[in-house]
Formats: structure tokens, C-alpha cells, sequence
């Protein structure tokens, strides 16, 4: 079990490097798919299903979709994979990089190294991760108050951004 | 350093790496900040899992609706890159230019 940990959180860290060697928007945007679902498998495998649910339907299943049809914004008629000579080149240094930081940095990796104790497993069927959501909503009362306005500002922003006609914020005068 | 820390600490160094040294797109730099916002998802949420601390498990949340904030606005940014000059490539961002 842990050793699918490792094959996990390995896959995370390669699944970035092919979105950082910034190939053709449709090829990062696959990356980061496949890195959103391996960071699901890790959020399981430590026994968060709830915040795992989240990050799939919220981040992949809502906002990597819009990123994915604003990449058309992008087309070209010859993309560029991570076959393509200066995106292999950044791939290989993201790797050797990270290959030194692990060889700083990694030390005494050993089985035990696995926290993660849900204490209302077996007794409940409610999660941990779950029931901590809910303070949310009991005690953070005021902190969705202030994410909702938030989101709502948000929205009248895009709507400037996106105006157009004649009294945009971008213009090429 | 535990391998799920190392993990998520070069996953963000990645993240930010390829958006300083972006190329030509300018989403590709808007993915690489999304793979930012992803990998302190995963490292927030492995804070509440992995320390048993519950009650920090509104973070991560807070964390994605904000996100998708700047998603949102870095998108109508694009779009009103795109629509003014024709094209997303960072080259053509050089009214500028000397």
C-alpha cells in the first residue's frame, strides 16, 4: 500500500514537469488531468474521500473543463508535444532538478513514514476529512459569507475584463 | 522530509518554474499557475489528513473557491488578450517595446 503511495506521489511530480515544460496548451492541459486524478489517488490513499471527491468534481470536472475549451484559444496547425526539441530539453532539466533536490533532500525514507489515523473509522460513517468540512459551515459561518461575496466580486471583474466595445481594460491603441 | 512533503514541494517548485520560464502561450502559464493552486490542494489537504487535525480541513476548500476566483479571472484575461491582439502568443504583447 504504500508502495502504490510512492507510485503515486512519483506520478505527481512527473505529471508536473510535463505541464511545466509548457508544451502545446492541449498537452498541459492533459497533464494536468493526470495530475489532478494522481493527487486524488494520494487524497485517498491517506484516507481523505471527501476532499478527493472535491478536487475531482470541483477543480477537474470545473474548472481544468473551461481551461480545456479556452486551450482552442491556442490552436495552431502543428502542436507541440513533449516530443518537440525545447520542451524535451526543459522536461529532462525538471527531472535532473528534482533529482538533485531528492538526493538533498531524502533522507531516511523508510515504511514507516505513513502518518494518517482517522479516528472515527470503524465506529462511523462519517469520514474525518468529511465532519472537518462541516466546521465550515457551523463555525466558519462568516468565511463562506466572505468566499460568496468574493466569488460574486469575481464575476462583475470578469464581466469588465470581457467587455469589450469601447471601454475595455486591454486595448491595443 | 517525508516523501509525500517532498512530493508536493517540488510539484509546486515545478509549477512555478514553468511559470517564470514560460514560452510562447500565454494559457500555458495560466496551467502552470493552476498546477500551483493544485499541488497546495494536495499539500493542505495532506496537512489535515496526515497530522489528524480536522478542523483544517476547511482550508483546502477555501483554497479551491479562491482559486477559481483567479482561474476565472486569468481566463477573461486571456480572452481579452486574445481579442485585442488577435492571438495569445506572448511575443505580441510588445506595444512596449522599445
Amino acid at each position: 500500500m504504500s508502495y502504490m503511495m510512492y507510485v503515486l506521489l512519483f506520478g505527481l511530480v512527473l505529471g508536473l514537469v510535463a505541464v511545466a515544460s509548457n508544451p502545446s496548451p492541449y498537452f498541459a492541459a492533459l497533464g494536468l488531468v493526470v495530475v489532478s486524478g494522481v493527487g486524488c489517488g494520494v487524497l485517498v490513499s491517506s484516507g481523505g474521500c471527501f476532499l478527493s471527491l472535491i478536487l475531482f468534481l470541483i477543480y477537474l470536472g470545473g474548472m481544468l473543463v473551461v481551461f480545456a475549451y479556452s486551450a482552442a484559444m491556442a490552436a495552431e496547425p502543428y502542436p507541440e508535444g513533449w516530443g518537440s526539441w525545447p520542451a524535451l530539453r526543459l522536461m529532462v532539466g525538471y527531472v535532473l532538478g528534482v533529482g538533485v533536490a531528492w538526493v538533498f533532500l531524502g533522507e531516511g525514507w523508510y515504511e514507516e513514514d505513513w502518518g494518517g489515523f482517522d479516528g472515527l473509522v470503524g465506529v462511523s460513517v462519517l469520514r474525518g476529512d468529511m465532519v472537518g468540512v462541516s466546521v465550515m459551515y457551523s463555525s466558519g459561518g462568516w468565511l463562506l459569507v466572505a468566499g460568496g461575496w468574493v466569488l460574486l466580486l469575481t464575476l462583475f471583474v470578469v464581466l469588465e475584463l470581457t467587455r469589450g466595445l469601447a471601454r475595455g481594460a486591454l486595448r491595443a491603441v | 522530509m517525508t516523501p509525500a512533503h517532498f512530493a508536493f514541494s517540488s510539484a509546486f517548485m515545478l509549477g512555478l518554474a514553468g511559470l517564470a520560464f514560460h514560452r510562447t502561450h500565454f494559457i500555458s502559464a495560466l496551467l502552470c499557475l493552476e498546477g500551483l493552486m493544485l499541488s497546495l490542494f494536495i499539500a493542505l489537504s495532506l496537512w489535515t489528513l496526515q497530522f489528524d487535525s480536522m478542523n483544517s480541513a476547511s482550508m483546502p476548500m477555501i483554497l479551491l473557491a479562491f482559486s477559481a476566483c483567479e482561474a476565472g479571472t486569468g481566463l477573461a484575461l486571456l480572452v481579452a488578450t486574445t481579442r485585442t491582439h488577435s492571438t495569445n502568443r506572448l511575443k505580441n504583447l510588445n506595444l512596449l517595446q522599445c
